[in-house]
């Protein structure tokens, strides 16, 4: 039988089920402000928890930049999923995506984290921007609104958190692991570990002799992911000359 | 053992980020924000690749998350090319307009109560008439004037 008493004193129930409730007040869509600020209120405070339930990094300033930077892009994706409009939500993406680039530096990835601002949040977000400013409605459509019903909110919030506690207490549960302490045994030169000194040599170095090929297959995505997407515009453009397009403005569905 | 305690703060980040993503992607009805949760999976796990990759000095994981960035600009170029080409058809970013494309046998989704549609109170703020009246520019209703 459960052991109710161990239950409600784990951290990591409270986690889920304040989690739980705080993305099902915030994603609800109806009722007033209210239901933000309590939506609000309960995700920060479950967040703070599953802070508090992390091991300790072993260093002051490590471990309050991380906790700055991952609540940061914890509660900007909450804020980009919650949002109504979708500019704001690319908004939220766009603080998301800098607060990765933070913790990829603080892990010591620093040319992905550079990547990650000047392609994500420079170009890709960018680009997103562009077919909502050609493509959304002014003001805001009723299906920024509604959701699917309350069944899809409620057991894909309850899904996430069971996600998020189960990840947390399996690592916590396991001891380190033993690959690790056979790669430390056969560990890469000084120089071609992944803390060497001077970064980007060693990652081109890497990325040009053992993953050659999927450098060229990468170039080749990406050509043929340019041609497709001209394509379909143009297929688009092609078929609307033949047949005019039904725009129709502001229809619900509903049968 | 300092090292895998530094990791698993990572690795509950990725798998936090992943699980918002999820979540995001399974209640919203706009296409291009269900695309940007999608994107929001990938960032999840581009931290807890590059996690596993410093945990086991392996370059690995960052040359993952280097082919993802690539591969992820590519899916956004054509998805936002699809999505263009649905809005045109359809006239609206809904995901519920494309519900011919469903499972059979089941029911369609409808929309149970439409949300009263709120009307902001436009404020704007009033001057004194003085000096030439401006020309119009004939093509402003062209224009958008708010996104």
């Amino acid at each position: 039988m459960i052991a109710w008493q161990s239950l409600l004193m784990s951290l990591l129930f409270w986690i889920v089920v304040c989690g739980t409730l705080g993305l099902t007040l915030l994603l609800g869509g109806r009722g007033g402000s209210g239901r933000h600020w309590l939506g609000g209120l309960l995700s920060a405070a479950a967040l703070i928890m599953l802070g508090i339930h992390l091991p300790w990094m072993g260093g002051w300033v490590e471990q309050i930049v991380f906790w700055i930077l991952a609540g940061l892009a914890a509660l900007a994706a909450i804020g980009m999923v919650a949002a109504r409009s979708p500019v704001y939500s690319a908004l939220w993406f766009a603080l998301v995506l800098l607060a990765v680039a933070g913790i990829f530096l603080l892990l010591g990835a620093q040319f992905l984290g550079i990547a990650t601002v000047v392609v994500y949040a420079g170009a890709i977000v960018v680009t997103f921007l562009f077919v909502l400013m050609l493509a959304q409605p002014e003001g805001e459509a009723f299906y920024d609104r509604v959701s699917w019903g309350w069944f899809p909110i409620v057991s894909s919030s309850l899904t996430a958190m069971l996600i998020v506690a189960g990840v947390a207490y399996t690592l916590s549960d396991l001891p380190a692991p033993r690959s690790w302490q056979v790669v430390a045994d056969q560990a890469p030169p000084e120089a071609e570990s992944v803390r060497a000194p001077q970064h980007m040599a060693t990652l081109g170095g890497q990325l040009f002799t053992r993953h050659l090929v999927s450098v060229e297959i990468a170039g080749t995505l990406l050509l043929v992911a340019l041609v497709g997407a001209i394509a379909i515009v143009l297929h688009g453009r092609q078929e609307e000359q033949e047949q005019p397009p039904a725009v129709r403005e502001g229809r619900f569905w509903n049968e | 053992m300092n090292e895998w305690a530094v990791i698993q703060n990572y690795l509950v980040l990725g798998a936090l980020l992943f699980a918002i993503g999820l979540v995001g992607f399974l209640v919203r009805r706009n296409m291009i924000v269900m695309f940007l949760s999608a994107e929001l999976m990938l960032q999840g796990v581009s931290v807890s690749l590059i996690a596993w990759g410093r945990l086991h000095n392996d370059w690995g994981g960052q040359m993952l998350v280097l082919f993802m960035i690539a591969v992820a600009a590519c899916e956004a170029g054509i998805a936002l090319a699809l999505i263009l080409m649905l809005f045109k058809r359809s006239g609206q970013l809904d995901v519920a307009q494309w519900q011919q494309i469903r499972e059979e046998g089941q029911a369609p989704f409808v929309d149970r109560e439409i949300p009263e549609i709120r009307e902001e109170p436009q404020v704007w703020p009033s001057l004194t008439t003085a000096g030439v009246e401006p020309e119009q520019d004939p093509e402003e209703h062209l224009h958008r004037s708010r996104v």
